[in-house]
């Protein structure tokens, strides 16, 4: 039998522990300072400089100018880290004789927050006078009122369609059950955190479902709507990629916030990995899952109107045809049946999950 | 020599040197009481034992043989032979109590086989028998949730029992459960180690219960065996030394 030796002092251990830390923490304050002077340096020069001080409708864009403030800022924010009035350094609690006060502190999240608030005023363009135009008041009161007349007459067709829309969303949802299940696994870091092999997997697998989600189905049923032809089916594929990567997280998260006690009780029986999983984590979160995919349909019908918009098939289409003709009185019916459906799903959907619970 | 404990030392990630070089033996049949306070190491020194930790040095013999570093199946083999009761009892809630108490001999069952939930008429048998031994046959079907704590943690021990443990670990086996159901559970720790030669390691706080089911002590602080004898000869002197100037001996039968 061959036994690990270890030779170093377990104060040693915690020595150099506690240094390679404070060396990676003071890496990651370099960063931190350095971006923040580039935003502070970019936002104040962009949008304060060129809005409110030469009054620019249209902000110019130049690489060469964001080079120069990011070199600036690279070199300031090195040096500032170095200093005692490091900001970072205070955060990060690495820093020997720091000057930097709470009360500094705070003012600088101030003075950011406030920034970026006229920063992204500026950015919308909101502007007070054009939502009470008078014009525009008129356009809209025009669609309102066609829509508070809904025309009955393609009723039957949007009945069709909105269930159409309906089992669309419940075929998605349905079918993402099986890979979402056997994925959350292998997403949640308490299960995955052991060797270096499964750090690796759920790290790989956690960037691929962060970019999948991070793409709206909107853009998924326009991808599937090209592949497999304009639709149900290829709004059932949009839906069903989003649905696995969502709720695959909101699964593994779930596996995350179990209790530990009884996985560390049967593993201390001598049961293998997937034992474990099986008798003390499965138990644990079947219900939260249940209830993540029942609610998961409810918003499934919701975004299959949308998708629809873009040739996912179903309600959406037929919405986006009669918004095309500028009909609005057909629209209204539409729209008010939507509603209708996405109220009642919605009722139902809690329902049974109350119940669960 | 059932159980050799040599030099051990426990750092945790945070840096927490949990346990600082400690030395002591077990041996075959003993009752052996871990006392100490809050933050000790008591319940290190046990997961370091049954190997749910990693020691950071120093050598653990079982049976002679070092279980310091074993991994994967040799370290599941170390988990069978050496079986722990926990105070959060740590049950599976939604499962029936006989379910509960077979996940205690997983070790042995095919992988397949436990994902199926075919279990042979054997394992039903030592189930239902080890149910019997702890006084709850009668509840088997019932849900885990819906015992008391004392129950539940009988449940826990029958569980433990399916996996004919050499040694039986007990962390605080009774420290969420009240004076009189306290007793009741450590009874039936005594009987294990009684009717069928278990060795038992456990920690305990209420040094009532300590002199009454202790072969051995031995009192941890700060990481280090301050202590190491027979229950009785605990006096007040050492009662203070383990426990700290400020603590006084509370009562409870």
């Amino acid at each position: 039998m061959e036994t690990v030796k270890i030779d170093i002092h377990p104060k040693e251990i915690i020595r150099r522990n506690e240094e390679k830390k404070n060396k990676f923490n003071f890496v990651k304050a370099i960063f931190l300072d350095i971006f923040l002077v580039f935003y502070s340096i970019l936002v104040l020069h962009r949008i304060f400089y060129y809005r409110f001080v030469l009054d620019l409708r249209d902000i110019p864009f130049s690489w060469t100018q964001i080079l120069v403030v990011l070199i600036i800022s690279i070199a300031a924010g090195t040096a500032w880290t170095f200093t005692r009035t490091s900001l970072s350094c205070k955060l990060f609690g690495i820093a020997k004789n720091n000057k930097v006060t709470k009360w500094t502190v705070e003012l600088f999240a101030w003075f950011l927050f406030d920034i970026t608030f006229i920063a992204g005023w500026v950015v919308t363009k909101v502007s007070i006078v054009d939502i009470f135009s008078p014009e525009g008041i008129r356009g809209a009161n025009r669609i309102f009122g066609a829509m508070f007349n809904p025309e009955f007459g393609i009723f039957d067709d949007a009945l069709s369609a909105i269930i159409e829309t309906i089992y669309l969303a419940l075929i998605a949802t349905l079918i993402s059950i099986p890979p979402t299940f056997i994925l959350s696994f292998f997403t949640a870091r308490n299960l995955m955190k052991d060797t270096l092999l499964a750090k690796s997997i759920y790290y790989v697998l956690r960037v691929i479902l962060n970019f999948i989600r991070s793409i709206e189905p909107l853009i998924w049923a326009i991808i599937f709507s090209v592949w497999v032809g304009i639709g149900p089916y290829a709004g059932m594929i949009a839906l069903l990629i989003h649905t696995i990567a969502s709720n695959a997280k909101l699964y593994s998260e779930a596996i995350e916030g179990i209790e530990e006690g009884p996985i560390e009780a049967i593993a201390a029986t001598g049961a293998n990995k997937v034992q474990i999983v099986w008798y003390a984590v499965v138990p644990q979160i079947i219900l939260p899952f249940l209830s993540f995919t029942i609610y998961r349909w409810d918003i499934n019908v919701r975004m299959a109107t949308i998708i629809g918009l873009v040739g996912g098939g179903g309600i959406g289409t037929m919405l986006m045809q009669y918004q095309g003709l500028a009909r609005w009185h057909e629209v209204g019916l539409i729209i008010l049946m939507i509603a209708i459906v996405v109220w009642v799903m919605d009722y139902i959907s809690a329902k049974i999950r109350e119940a669960i619970y | 020599m059932l159980l050799k404990v040599e030099n051990l030392n426990k750092v945790y990630k945070s840096g927490v040197h949990a346990l600082k070089g400690v030395n002591f033996e077990v041996r075959q049949g003993e009752f052996l009481v871990v006392i100490g306070l809050s933050g000790s190491g008591k319940s290190t020194l046990l997961r370091c034992i049954n190997r749910l930790l990693e020691p950071t040095s120093g050598h653990i013999y079982f049976n002679g043989k070092d279980i310091s570093h074993v991994k994967g199946e040799e370290l599941r083999r170390v988990h069978q032979q050496i079986a722990m009761v926990f105070q959060q009892f740590n049950l599976i809630k939604r499962r029936s109590v006989l379910k509960n108490v077979i996940a205690g001999r997983l070790a042995s069952i095919g992988t397949l086989d436990s994902l199926l939930g075919k279990f042979t008429s054997d394992i039903y048998d030592d189930a239902r028998e080890s149910l019997r031994i702890v006084g709850i046959e009668d509840k088997a079907d019932e849900r885990a949730d819906s015992l008391s704590g004392g129950q539940q943690q009988r449940v826990a021990i029958a569980r433990s029992l399916m996996q004919k443990p050499q040694l039986l670990l007990a962390d605080e086996p009774v420290a969420s459960l009240d004076p009189a159901t306290s007793n009741s559970v450590m009874q039936y720790f005594e009987r294990i180690n009684k009717e069928f030669g278990t060795t038992v390691i456990c920690n305990l706080h209420f040094l009532s219960l300590v002199r009454r089911y202790a072969t051995r002590v031995i009192a941890l602080r700060d990481g280090l065996i301050i202590y190491e004898g027979s229950p009785n000869e605990i006096n007040e002197e050492w009662f203070r030394t383990i426990y700290g100037e400020e603590a006084e001996e509370v009562e409870i039968r």
